[in-house]
């Protein structure tokens, strides 16, 4: 389900900025800048984001133009991974741990520094055998007309691709808004000040 | 023409929802758009989710064959909650779509477009083409329920005519 084929879900922006002159040679190098970059051997809970092409998600790179840009049209997404720990298996196994701690220390309590030090140790050897989750969102730019849409209604990822988007193109991502269809300024005022109609019968 | 990015106010869009539905009734669900528009045909489909009018929550979901003639949906209308989503289906010249209106931005949701070509770069010109076909219709929908919105046949006779509309056929539904 996306862009190319099943039920299409679209968020519309407008692409508001100046788009240079050699806009696919510029646009192909900032795309590959902000690609998605598998990190080092990292075990970080951080997300992990960049784009990346829509056939395939492991496919990061821009420099063929033929698979990403058809005039007028440039089609990419944006792969977030986020590593995600069972917060109440991973509590249960650090209260293990710091008990086995105090057994073996003679101790009744563990002192938050241990415990802080435990807690950081699992986590740090589970999120290296963890696999993410993967995120993608795939979205289609009308280099021409200059308008966006984004394949999914989420806030949070429309937030991120604006961002991600800013940094890549230097380009601002403003929602589209239904007002735009109306041809003159008079009927945006005149929607935008109207009161509720009373469209129940009175009780 | 709009501030950047205003969505329509939350009553505006519900009120254009609700007004598309009873048009649908009124005019036997053919629109005569004029324009790059033309005729279409248009009725609900599926689902139809309502809110209070105060709250952004939907608080009522009617789906199936024609929710829209459905006791609930008019029991709803009848209890003052206001239309928050709209599914539509819509045909033109020989062309067929379903497609959900969602909330203050009217974002598009689950549209299933009547794709002729499948894979490559040629998909993606035949999808956005029928995109911008789907958004072509919903804003000459737009513009002519903001004619009326803002004309004086709104309050004096589009008002009462949906109270009418909303009270009767929700008597007919009652039996």
């Amino acid at each position: 389900m996306g862009i190319l084929s099943g039920a299409l879900t679209a968020r519309r922006f407008k692409v508001v900025g100046d788009v240079p002159e050699a806009f696919r040679d510029v646009y192909r190098e900032q795309l590959g800048q902000f690609a998605f970059r598998d990190p080092p051997n990292e075990p970080g809970k951080a997300e992990i984001e960049g784009w990346v092409q829509t056939h395939n998600l492991l496919d990061a790179s821009f420099d063929d133009l033929n698979r990403w840009l058809y005039d007028p049209y440039a089609l990419f997404a944006l792969r977030i991974d986020k590593k995600v720990l069972p917060a109440n298996l991973l509590k249960a196994t650090v209260e293990k741990e710091c008990t086995k701690w105090c057994a073996e220390k003679g101790v009744e309590r563990c002192p938050n520094a241990v415990k802080t030090e435990i807690k950081e140790r699992i986590e740090d050897e589970w999120l290296r055998r963890t696999l993410p989750k993967v995120r993608v969102t795939e979205l289609c730019w009308n280099m021409r007309d200059q308008w966006l849409v984004l394949h999914s209604l989420s806030e949070s990822v429309a937030d991120r691709v604006r961002k991600r988007f800013h940094q890549t193109f230097g380009l601002r991502l403003v929602p589209w808004s239904p007002l735009d269809w109306m041809s003159d300024e008079a009927t945006v005022e005149g929607l935008l000040g109207t009161m509720p109609a009373a469209m129940q019968e009175a009780k | 023409m709009s501030p950047d990015g205003l969505p329509l106010l939350p009553h505006v869009a519900s009120e254009f929802y609700l007004w598309l539905w009873w048009s649908i009734d009124q005019r036997d669900a053919v629109f005569d758009l004029g324009g790059k528009v033309g005729t279409i045909t248009l009725w609900v489909e599926e689902r139809l989710a309502f809110r209070h009018p105060n709250e952004t929550k939907i608080t009522a979901v009617m789906t199936g064959d024609r929710p829209d003639e459905t006791l609930e949906a008019r029991a709803a209308l009848a209890g003052g909650k206001v239309v928050q989503d709209l599914r539509l289906h819509m045909r033109r010249d020989d062309r067929e779509f379903t497609f959900t209106l969602k909330g203050a931005a009217l974002d598009l949701a689950q549209a299933k477009l009547p794709q002729a070509v499948a894979g490559g770069a040629e998909a993606l010109y035949d999808r956005m083409f029928l995109y911008e076909e789907v958004a072509l219709v919903v804003g000459a929908l737009l513009q002519e329920f903001a004619r009326e919105r803002l004309s004086d046949r709104w309050d004096a006779v589009v008002v009462p005519a949906i109270r009418d509309w909303s009270l009767a056929s929700r008597l007919e539904a009652a039996g």
